[in-house]
């Protein structure tokens, strides 16, 4: 790389970074143009708001990394909303304490979350249905079973907990004077400047994406991911078991979904059929700027990270703008285009860097 | 073991028996559905019920039918939802001025329709030269389009439906070929002079236009794509790419063109609903029209893999979703099962296509 001359090296670095660069014009535009945009307060809304498009842009790059397509995220997502809503409240009515309550909801709800996921698996991979029908299907699925659950009124009488938990901050701090992990300090500081850093399902996101990045990136599972989408037949013939891989992809992309789906309930302290609905488009897109190829093969969670703040910076950014959101589909959707056409026309200089 | 040679014979023949199950399953299982709804549903089993139904479908069946052809060649169209939703809302805009800047209702009508028309192409040409030119994967070019067209729509409208247009044109979407009261009276194209409203529920309406309408577009698109060189070069492209390139076949521009009549099919379902609904409707964003069209097209033996499919499949995989929804509807069962059965029906239809490949 070295012996290339300086505008080739140029153009590499443009065609490699482009999303990055991207995202920090984004940022400085939006920071001239919105009030308040580039403060604490500001940043933690878009990781706030953010993180449904992080969790599902997550779910999604492991199965866009196999040669898939997971289009059941968002309704998964809902689907986890309302039955830990269902069974908090239950267990809460029932007499249980609310942490209790919550902490027992909260895990079955993941178990529960699996099931569609592995249904999703199964029929991609043990009955070859493609995975654009067979996770059409479970979103059918899903969305009816959802609007079975709650007859159409959105789940509610959620413990006051879970809105302190969906709505808390990590650390509170009170400029020299104290500091306080998840509770806000005791009432004798009232008055004082509380500063809250780090929401709690920030906090909550970013170890699973974390944990994942690291299985995606450096074991033998995230190998064989990388190795099943770039060639399926080779995969088979080099001893990897295809089958069971795949199953356990779609149970990976049904677990962020129902993550995403318990977070939303946290947050809004709600359960909604379609919590998850509007998010599908933006977790592809987001996973497509991070520079994965929907032919499989190619992506990381750190790319679709990238792409998912791409996203939620223009959205909170046009939100304070007061623009309204008709605009943030049109940009999301030149966008996409751009990316693409940017890896159609750079391929070599993209992946000559790596 | 050493079968015995009627015992060959009759497996030849029971899988013979199996074959034609699997070929014609949607066509058997709509039959199934329309027995086991007339017993369940009152009123399922009648003439007007039936018209409802054709009624119901027109959009669909245009939509599915440009996502047919897309299939066909290997591709998929994400953004037909919407575009159908842009050319709603763009001609009833334009119906909507010059109706009230004091144009005739019949101008005013057939300028906005034609423009939608005209207009729907465009999301359709940018699709083609994105997905031929420039090898951006159908799914992601579609889906930017899906976004683009989707916010132009709700920034025309404001995310209200556009209303207060002609009478006209509910009139002309909701005619009849033929009215008839027993005994008394029978007259074609519009009511018959002299029937009291309260005698409204006796007349007999035949043959809507909205069946009149499909049945015009759908046979032009089973013509195009079975009898014309047109139609055989689609199948070409999807069958092998490769191939289609080396016999000759102008691909690129084969593509613009296969995505362009996408979008314009997807137009005129729009500016068809305008004249059903007598407004302009956005699509809302999680009506999941694409979808939808797309499963009916895989029911009716289409692969996504490109190469297979025909118009008929298409049809009768939308009627089997309409009367599912319907059958359900009027047998009293809430709507939320309807997309479990979608989903349910549309994971058979595949398993059918993986367990018998050869057949379709």
């Amino acid at each position: 790389m070295q012996s290339l001359p300086l505008n080739k090296r140029m153009l590499i670095f443009v065609g490699k970074y482009w999303a990055l660069m991207f995202l920090i014009l984004e940022t400085i535009l939006f920071s001239f143009l919105s009030h308040g945009f580039l403060t604490l307060r500001g940043i933690q809304i878009i990781f706030f708001f953010g993180t449904a498009i992080f969790l599902l842009g997550t779910a999604e790059t492991f199965v866009i990394i196999t040669g898939g397509i997971d289009l059941s995220v968002g309704f998964i997502m809902g689907f986890a909303s309302i039955v830990s809503a269902k069974i908090i409240v239950a267990l809460a009515n029932s007499g249980v304490s609310p942490a209790w309550s919550i902490s027992i909801g909260v895990v079955l709800t993941m178990l529960i979350g699996l099931i569609p996921g592995y249904i999703n698996g199964l029929l991609v991979a043990r009955l070859r249905v493609p995975p654009f029908i067979a996770t059409f299907s479970m979103l059918a699925v899903t969305h009816g079973v959802s609007e079975l659950l709650i007859q159409g009124v959105p789940a509610k009488n959620l413990p006051y907990l879970a809105n302190a938990i969906g709505n808390g901050y990590f650390i509170y701090i009170i400029p020299g004077k104290v500091v306080s992990f998840f509770n806000k300090p005791t009432a004798s500081f009232r008055g004082e400047t509380l500063l809250e850093i780090i929401p709690n399902v920030v906090v909550f996101s970013f170890i699973l994406i974390g944990i994942f990045g690291f299985i995606l990136k450096r074991t033998k599972f995230g190998q064989h991911t990388y190795a099943i989408g770039g060639n399926v037949d080779a995969a088979i013939r080099a001893g990897i078991n295809v089958k069971r891989h795949l199953t356990l992809i779609y149970v990976i992309s049904s677990f962020f979904a129902t993550s995403a789906g318990i977070i939303y309930m946290l947050k809004y302290v709600t359960g909604k059929a379609d919590a998850g609905a509007g998010f599908l488009l933006d977790s592809i897109v987001a996973v497509v700027i991070g520079g994965a190829s929907l032919y499989g093969g190619k992506g990381t969670v750190g790319g679709t990270i990238l792409g998912c703040l791409i996203l939620a910076v223009l959205e909170t950014g046009l939100r304070i703008m007061g623009v309204s959101t008709f605009d943030k589909y049109i940009a999301v959707g030149v966008i996409l285009i751009f990316a693409v056409l940017i890896d159609q026309f750079f391929p070599e200089l993209i992946h000559k860097g790596d | 073991m050493i079968l015995e040679n009627s015992e060959i014979s009759g497996r030849i023949d029971l899988q013979k028996k199996i074959e034609a199950v699997a070929k014609y399953w949607s066509l058997i299982f709509i039959a199934l559905l329309m027995i086991i709804f007339s017993f369940t549903g009152k009123g399922f089993l009648s003439l007007s019920n039936f018209q409802n139904i054709v009624h119901l479908s027109t959009v669909f069946l245009l939509l599915a039918g440009a996502e047919t052809f897309v299939i066909i060649t290997g591709g998929i169209d994400l953004s037909i939802g919407f575009i159908m939703g842009f050319s709603s809302v763009f001609s009833a805009k334009i119906i909507q001025v010059m109706y009230s800047g004091g144009a005739s209702e019949m101008v005013s009508i057939v300028v906005g329709s034609i423009s939608g028309l005209i207009l729907s192409l465009i999301p359709g040409i940018v699709n083609g030269i994105l997905i031929a030119k420039y090898r951006v994967p159908p799914f992601i070019a579609t889906l930017g389009m899906w976004g683009i067209t989707n916010g132009i729509t709700l920034k025309i409208c404001q995310g209200f439906p556009i209303s207060s247009l002609p009478p006209k044109l509910v009139e002309i979407g909701n005619s009849y070929l033929l009215y008839i009261m027993p005994h008394k009276a029978m007259s074609f194209f519009r009511i018959p002079p002299g029937v009291a409203d309260e005698n409204i529920r006796n007349l007999i309406r035949i043959f809507p236009s909205s069946l009149f309408f499909s049945i015009t577009v759908l046979t032009i698109l089973w013509h195009l794509l079975k009898n014309t060189k047109f139609g055989q070069h689609t199948y070409a492209i999807g069958g092998n790419m490769d191939a289609a390139i080396r016999a000759g076949i102008n691909v690129k521009r084969h593509l613009i063109y296969i995505y362009t009549l996408s979008a314009f099919l997807s137009g005129l379902a729009g500016v068809f609903n305008v004249f059903q609904t007598g407004i302009g409707n956005f699509t809302p964003y999680n009506a999941m029209y694409e979808l939808f069209a797309i499963a009916a097209v895989v029911i009716g033996g289409a692969s996504l893999m490109g190469g297979k499919g025909s118009i008929i499949g298409s049809i009768l995989g939308v009627l089997l979703l309409k009367i599912l929804e319907n059958g359900l509807q009027i047998s009293g069962i809430e709507p939320f099962y309807r997309f479990i059965a979608v989903g349910i029906i549309l994971i058979i239809a595949v398993i059918i296509d993986q367990l018998f490949p050869d057949l379709f």
